[in-house]
């Protein structure tokens, strides 16, 4: 009676499949992107977003690819744009003079005002969150 | 000084977008930027999953940081 498999255990769900999650990811950063910075709809819209997302990864229920137990040491690699990163903005942040040491996100914001790019940047986060989620 | 920063900002997205190409060739022995995540992200201080809460923690402030203020 059961020669054939579970199907519910093949299937592959909606959440894992490309063509679902790109569209609902462009819709939510299409919206996204109309909201400024400072405003209580971008707070919200965001929030849930993340809360979201947090809720999945953490409890599992979108699913986890396999992390590997130990990383050879050419891992270490990864360090440099980590830290390049990070100490450029830790060494500008110290800094109180925000014309001349400006940290990242306050040479983003002049991009982040514009639709187009605001839009194409939370598509970016809202694409590296479910990455992360799925790891 | 600006210019200093800027073009550190630069060098770092250099060796980001290096270091990505680097792990996709066949026999790398440099991990790919997902595995390493997924290797922080399996950190574990008891039943507590620390480096999933770090990651994810980290990713929602980055979002609300340029996106809401």
């Amino acid at each position: 009676m059961h020669d054939q498999p579970e199907a519910s255990a093949q299937q592959v769900r909606a959440i894992d499949r490309p063509i679902v999650m790109i569209p609902v990811f462009a819709l939510i950063a299409a919206v996204g992107g109309l909201f400024g910075s400072f405003t209580v709809s971008a707070n919200l819209l965001l929030h849930a977003i993340a809360g979201t997302m947090v809720w999945l990864g953490l409890s599992g229920r979108a699913g986890r690819r396999v992390a590997p137990l130990r990383l050879s040491r050419s891992s270490l690699w990864w360090l440099a744009p980590v830290l390049v990163f990070g100490l450029t903005e830790l060494f500008a942040f110290l800094h109180t003079d925000r014309v001349a040491y400006p940290t990242l996100s306050l040479l983003a914001d002049p991009v982040l005002d514009n639709y187009l790019p605001r839009a194409a940047s939370y598509f970016g986060w809202l694409a590296g969150f479910w990455a992360l989620v799925r790891r | 000084m600006k210019a200093v920063i800027l073009s550190l900002f630069a060098l770092g997205a250099v060796a980001f977008v290096a270091l990505s190409w680097l792990s996709r060739r066949d026999g790398s022995k440099v991990p790919g930027f997902g595995d390493m995540a997924g290797f922080v992200m399996a950190y574990r201080v008891g039943r507590v999953p620390v480096g999933r809460v770090a990651v994810l923690g980290f990713w929602w402030w980055l979002g609300w940081h340029f996106f809401c203020r």
